[in-house]
């Protein structure tokens, strides 16, 4: 061994020891206790791919907690968000809560955006037996895990989306029921699941697929697709898209002047301040999608949700994204508990929620022991250049109609 | 034989406007080694600007390609005195892909800030219409991406064969010693072709726009497409690009009506992989000769 490398190992070792001291002396010093704010911790995408919803959902989460501090907080104690850029990667965001738990000692941790980030992040908090309330992670790669520690706080699991839509054209009258069916899909664990539960409810109701298949998400032309959609002229079209294929199924739709009597895209036309001005807006009227939220909601909370928004961020109640009710909904869940069990110790905060019904601007959730919440998405349609829930009848503002109008009507 | 005919227009129709963007990447290519893998970024961020012109001044997008151009002109010969033009050496070709990727992470990065996320359209008013020939349904917007993407590239072939400039580029994509030698600036002539090579990329920006949404992460899709489409057709090799964008087009929309759309993409990849076996310098390369 020569002096340099001994020199070296020195070095390494020195550096070493004073990480170690470094580590202590931070992992000591934050305790948890009664006294002083509740801490709670949240990985957030405010930079990178998921940079728009993760600045939505960030939107709601302060929200709620100035809105929750401004009444005193919550069992008396005012409410800190701490809240940390995880640049839309899975990694960061399960290190975020990891650092969290054991660095910040927060009392309670929150969910961030998209299934991709939560189911990484619930397996952390599940670990150190944190509860997961979650606004966001709603697809099979999180409940696939079988966590008891996740909630979502949305009506459904993203599977489910498409159901409303689908028993609705089961329950029409045979006379004006479509008969036959197309089903464009992207390869995409939020998409194509959709579209295939669709398919085996519509199948099993007698509905003939004439055309299906999926498509990998570097797909840009869906020229090709619709053009051999129209060759076999469905009366309905089922799309399990996200928002630019869905844009682009539409468009290329106009442009072949194929306008099937029923179209149900699972995203894109939820989107009411993107989807017009993507594919005009005269084309919009009577497409199908789903959501979880709408701003005239009469759900548990919302008019003041909406009217504190806007007071807060300014713009329209109808430019409010979902994603900021969602993270708002995760807050109002943490309110109901503390008032029904006068605590917020995750043991008992997890044993609680997978009882009784938590009132919430998403509706009234409860959920499985998996986490999955047990109501049903909204569908809504284009209806004079409007986005308006039609289903189901409790919550819908006006009744679906048919068949779609041509593209331009 | 519908479906085939009805795939084979749209598929010449779009490999018209990748031939417009692969052009500029094969020029670059040809005259100074230099891959540009921000050509991507740089159709995104012309699309953008077109975007921007259409939606704040109603400039419409085919018009707006007389804007777009020569400011990314500008930008490219910008680029390369900065960027590129100091990458000399045995290395040269492997650190130009690294500055220019830091360049198409820069534009995605500087894009995501201003205009965010969401996918964008440019939708003018005539965006939806299409005609009805023999029963076959053809764009409007997309005929006319193709005849604005034929006429530049015949233009830019004009440049090439039919100017002093345009000799000097072939002599330098030739042999650049020897055209040093005859009195060529070659750095005036790099320089020069970069922002042509970016301004090609410019005007096949303003019309994406039109026919596909886009958002800032749309330039790594591109990428691909464009580098095998340069690869196809021979690096260096304007004909070549023009070609092979045009064979990528007309397979991927018949597998898709054919066989599937999830082959589609893939299918290209076969053909070029199995093209390069036989004819490794690609359909219209060269093959090096080492002395």
């Amino acid at each position: 061994m020569t002096r340099k490398t001994l020199a070296r190992l020195a070095a390494l070792s020195g550096a070493a020891a004073l990480a170690a001291v470094v580590a202590a002396a931070g992992s000591a010093a934050p305790t948890k206790g009664s006294a002083g704010p509740i801490k709670i911790g949240i990985s957030l995408s405010l930079s990178g791919d998921f940079s728009d919803p993760g600045k939505f959902a960030q939107q709601g989460y302060k929200l709620w907690a100035n809105t929750v501090n401004a009444k005193g907080g919550i069992l008396g104690r005012k409410v800190q968000l701490i809240i940390q850029d995880d640049a839309s990667s899975p990694t960061q965001a399960a290190t975020n809560y990891q650092n969290f738990i054991t660095k910040n000692k927060v009392d309670l941790v929150f969910g961030p955006f998209s299934t991709l980030l939560t189911a990484p992040s619930a397996a952390v908090a599940n670990r150190y037996g944190y509860a997961f309330i979650e606004p966001a992670g709603g697809g099979p790669a999180v409940f696939d895990q079988k966590l008891h520690n996740v909630f979502f706080t949305q009506p459904a699991p993203v599977v489910e989306s498409g159901d409303v839509f689908a028993k609705w054209i089961i329950s029409l009258p045979k006379s004006v029921r479509p008969k036959t069916a197309a089903y464009p899909a992207l390869d995409d664990p939020f998409s194509s699941p959709i579209a295939d539960r669709m398919r085996g409810m519509l199948e099993k109701a007698g509905i003939k697929t004439v055309y299906k298949t999926i498509y990998a998400s570097e797909t840009v032309d869906m020229t090709p697709i619709i053009s051999k959609i129209a060759a076999a002229k469905p009366d309905l079209v089922v799309g399990g898209t996200q928002a630019g294929d869905g844009y682009s199924i539409v468009k290329a739709m106009v442009q072949a002047k194929f306008s099937p009597k029923f179209l149900f895209l699972s995203n894109g036309p939820n989107s009411p301040g993107e989807f017009p001005s993507k594919v005009g807006a005269k084309n919009v009227n009577g497409i199908f999608s789903a959501s979880d939220w709408f701003p005239q909601a009469k759900t548990p909370g919302n008019p003041a949700f909406v009217k504190a928004y806007l007071k807060a961020y300014g713009g329209t109640a109808a430019a409010i994204d979902p994603g900021s009710a969602e993270a708002y909904a995760v807050g109002q869940v943490v309110e109901a508990l503390a008032a029904r069990i006068h605590s917020i110790d995750n043991k008992k905060v997890i044993a609680a929620l997978h009882s009784g019904t938590w009132p919430t601007v998403e509706g009234t959730l409860h959920w499985n022991a998996i986490g999955e919440p047990q109501g049903q998405e909204l569908l809504m349609e284009w209806q004079g250049g409007k986005l308006n829930p039609v289903l189901p009848a409790g919550v819908a503002t006006s009744k679906p109609t048919y068949p779609k109008p041509g593209w331009g009507k | 034989m519908h479906e085939l005919v009805q795939a084979i227009i749209l598929g010449i129709l779009v490999g018209g406007i990748y031939a417009l963007m692969a052009s500029g990447l094969t020029l670059v290519f040809g005259i100074m080694k230099v891959i540009n893998v921000a050509q991507g970024a740089l159709v995104i961020l012309a699309a953008y600007l077109s975007y921007a012109l259409f939606s704040h001044l109603h400039i419409d997008p085919f018009l707006s390609i007389l804007i777009v151009t020569p400011a990314m002109f500008v930008l490219g010969v910008a680029v390369q005195l900065v960027f590129v033009r100091s990458l000399r050496g045995p290395d040269g070709s492997e650190l130009s892909l690294l500055v220019t990727w830091a360049l198409a992470l820069g534009i995605e990065g500087v894009l995501s800030v201003i205009f965010k996320t969401n996918f964008r359209v440019t939708s003018p008013s005539y965006a939806d219409n299409s005609w009805s020939i023999f029963g076959y349904q053809v764009s409007e917007v997309r005929v006319l991406a193709f005849v604005a993407s034929a006429v530049l590239l015949l233009a830019l072939s004009l440049l090439l064969t039919r100017t002093r400039f345009g000799r000097a580029v072939r002599a330098t994509v030739q042999n650049p010693t020897a055209a040093t030698l005859l009195g060529v600036d070659a750095n005036r002539v790099q320089t020069l072709s970069f922002g042509l090579g970016v301004s090609m990329a410019a005007a096949a920006g303003a019309v994406y726009g039109v026919i596909y949404p886009f958002n800032p992460g749309s330039h790594y899709d591109l990428i691909s497409r464009l580098l095998s489409i340069v690869v196809l057709g021979g690096l260096g090799s304007l004909g070549g690009a023009v070609f092979a964008a045009l064979a990528m087009g007309v397979i991927e929309a018949i597998v898709a009506v054919k066989i599937s759309p999830v082959w589609s993409s893939f299918s290209f990849f076969v053909v070029l992989i199995t093209f390069l076996l036989v004819r490794p310098q690609g359909i219209f390369g060269v093959r090096e000769r080492v002395l």
